[in-house]
């Protein structure tokens, strides 16, 4: 099939009021989602998957891919306006935006994180149309050892990145991957962990898991500490943000948006060290460097295109190696998996049609998210006023609804119930959710391509090691735990002096 | 919670894990077949490893924990009264089991509302008239969607029916 036939076949798909509709209503779906500190994208993308089992595919698939794009912008709105990131990716637009709010300038730095978003997020899209294909081409060589490798790589990076030491991303990774053992074994199909349950052969649905991990947690944190969440919102201020302010900025935005779409493409790393990283070149690289944390726009600017640089490039893994680039993606590969699809390489052969309606529907998500971005900016006050007491238990019953709504099955909500507990000691003890999560979802992939290597080598581990793909994921897998653990012992050390200087 | 004392307890944690696992858990709860030919590739062989893993990474936080600095002063706690905030998480312990009990013999609308209203009044909410209303509203729209529109059936006990 052509560019142009792929493209064609795309757009038979997606060319119609129903996809548009879904879109529109994810973006806006995820804005006030992301913009309600506490439920952040992650759990406004949770929330919805339940509402599209009776969708198409792509209509389904389009409405979450709106939520995440529309939560990641979303969560800006109150970093700036309440000094509380809707969503972690946010944290490096408090820095300079609540500054400007304190000014009297919260709409020129709102006006600037839509604008950096929305330019960030066209640049990420098209990154993702330009390389997913080029990728998956690629992986369709891989074998089970490949795959086996690429995917002992995502976790560790993953594990590594995500939390705040290498041994409690490590130790979340463990439990996602032993949770994962549970059901009928993959060869043999003898029993693990089953307990005699028929509930249990099939393992733990992966949405009662993803739902309790990340939803039920938050409820929790409610209930131990009711106060939490409070802060004073800033009025939005007559000023906006001009087009030479946009100008001025635009190297910075850039930069970020490839900043994003870099990161975004390394399964596991995410929009928050993207970010964070934008910030930093952006003040190092510019002019009014000793303004920023103090209310520099162009702070906000970068902040705001590293983040949404990621959300477009995060679907680079996903669609073409079917490994979740961060834990939204891997929410979204529940979303394809419900609906019969296999997130891969032989996605691009078979599906063609849904992966081009997708990269249509992407690039015209950005034009919803400039338009619902504007209007949300004005609503945030609405949106901020919604009672806790109220949000809270009304997101424990969506919770309940949905999760059932996958398999009709009560014991999925009991499910859902332990998984917040454990969720909940993780947020406590500070072991990272990411981790678990996406441990959980490619332990039974990592496991069966183990084996089916073995198969094939007749038990040699020497298959592990077989060609330049393979060395070259061993490779990268060691100079992640390499950097890691070094950065580790480089913290300590640090810890240790400033006790030191503390003590004395 | 410092962040030594959180090392200590989730490495201590890890290792109790991982002993449970590969002497109680696996042994019992994990049939492999008696003819396989090679352990790499026994039913066994993964939760082997990953409770091995398991033991390793909480030995590496044991260990990272004693090259940690010992805190000086007592960590300060994010809530005011931390019995008040026990209590409340046990009766939300409650609450999840009284729901689990109650889905199949109530319903699930009936059971929501319950649900709804006493979380609420848990979390002490400061719109008691709103989430009276809502814990009403709320699981009606909800089943009208499922039960409707997505065609799930969902529960609905054995006194009270909807249609």
């Amino acid at each position: 099939m052509s560019f142009v036939d792929s493209l064609l076949a795309g757009l038979s798909l997606v060319g119609n009021f129903e996809s548009f509709l879904a879109l529109a209503i994810g973006v806006a779906i995820g804005v006030i989602g992301g913009a309600i500190p506490g439920l952040s994208a992650t759990m406004a993308v949770a929330l919805t998957l339940p509402f599209t089992f009776t969708m198409q595919p792509i209509t389904g698939i389009l409405l979450l891919l709106g939520v995440y794009k529309g939560g990641i912008f979303g969560g800006s709105i109150p970093a700036i306006l309440i000094k509380t990131p809707g969503t972690p990716a946010s944290s490096a637009t408090v820095l300079d935006g609540y500054p400007l709010a304190e000014k009297g300038q919260a709409g020129k730095a709102l006006g600037m994180a839509l604008w950096a978003s929305c330019t960030a997020d066209v640049i990420s899209n098209l990154s993702l149309i330009l390389f997913a294909g080029w990728l998956a081409s690629f992986a369709l060589s891989f074998g089970p050892p490949e795959f086996f490798t690429l995917i002992l790589f995502s976790l560790t990076i993953i594990a590594g990145v995500s939390g705040e030491s290498l041994l409690r991303g490590a130790l979340s990774a463990m439990l996602g991957l032993l949770l994962a053992t549970i059901g009928l074994d993959l060869v043999y199909g003898t029993n693990r962990f089953t307990f005699g349950d028929p509930n249990m052969m099939g393992g733990l649905n992966f949405i009662a898991v993803l739902i309790g991990l990340f939803a039920i947690p938050e409820i929790l944190a409610m209930v131990w500490n009711p106060r939490s969440h409070e802060g004073t919102t800033r009025i939005i201020g007559k000023n906006w943000v001009t087009f030479s302010e946009y100008k001025k900025s635009f190297k910075s935005i850039v930069r970020g948006s490839f900043i994003g779409v870099f990161l975004g493409s390394i399964p596991g790393i995410g929009a928050a060290p993207s970010a964070f990283l934008s910030y930093s070149e952006a003040r190092r690289t510019s002019k009014n460097k000793e303004n920023f944390g103090k209310g520099e726009i162009e702070g906000v600017a970068a902040a705001e295109a590293g983040n949404n640089g990621v959300a477009g490039a995060t679907l680079i893994p996903l669609l073409a190696l079917g490994v979740p680039g961060d834990v939204i993606t891997a929410i979204i590969i529940g979303a394809f998996m419900i609906h019969g699809l296999q997130p891969g390489p032989m996605m691009f052969v078979l599906n063609v049609d849904i992966i081009y309606g997708l990269f249509i529907g992407l690039i015209v998500s950005s034009v919803f998210l400039f338009l619902l971005g504007s209007v949300a900016i004005r609503g945030f006050k609405y949106v901020a006023d919604i009672p806790r007491g109220v949000l809270f238990p009304a997101v424990l019953i969506l919770c309940v609804y949905g999760v059932f709504a996958v398999n009709n099955n009560i014991f999925d909500v009991g499910v859902m119930f332990a998984m917040g507990w454990v969720g909940f000691a993780m947020l406590r003890y500070r072991i990272p959710a990411a981790p678990f999560l996406i441990a959980f979802i490619l332990g039974p992939l990592l496991e069966d391509n183990f084996r089916q290597a073995m198969l094939m080598s007749g038990s040699s581990p020497a298959i592990l090691f077989r060609g330049p793909i393979t060395w070259f994921f061993w490779a990268v897998t060691a100079i992640t735990v390499v950097a890691i653990v070094h950065t580790g012992i480089r913290a300590t050390r640090k810890g240790l002096d400033q006790h030191k200087e503390n003590e004395e | 919670m410092h962040n030594r004392t959180i090392q200590i307890q989730l490495g201590v944690g890890a290792l109790l894990a991982s002993g449970f696992l590969l002497l109680v858990a696996i042994p019992s709860w994990v049939s492999s077949p008696s003819n396989v030919p090679n352990i790499i590739l026994s039913p066994l062989f993964w939760p082997n490893t990953l409770a091995g893993l398991t033991g390793l990474v909480g030995l590496g936080l044991l260990l990272t924990s004693i090259r940690s600095p010992k805190p000086l002063e007592q960590a300060p706690s994010d809530v005011d009264n931390r019995a008040a905030a026990y209590v409340r998480l046990f009766a939300m312990a409650v609450i999840m089991g009284l729901t689990m009990f109650a889905l199949p013999r109530l319903g699930m609308v009936w059971t929501s509302m319950l649900a709804f209203a006493s979380v609420a009044f848990l979390i002490r909410t400061s719109h008691p008239v709103a989430a009276l209303i809502s814990a009403v509203v709320m699981p009606l729209v909800l089943y009208i969607f499922f039960a409707h529109v997505a065609g799930v059936a969902i529960p609905q006990g054995v006194f009270v029916r909807l249609s």
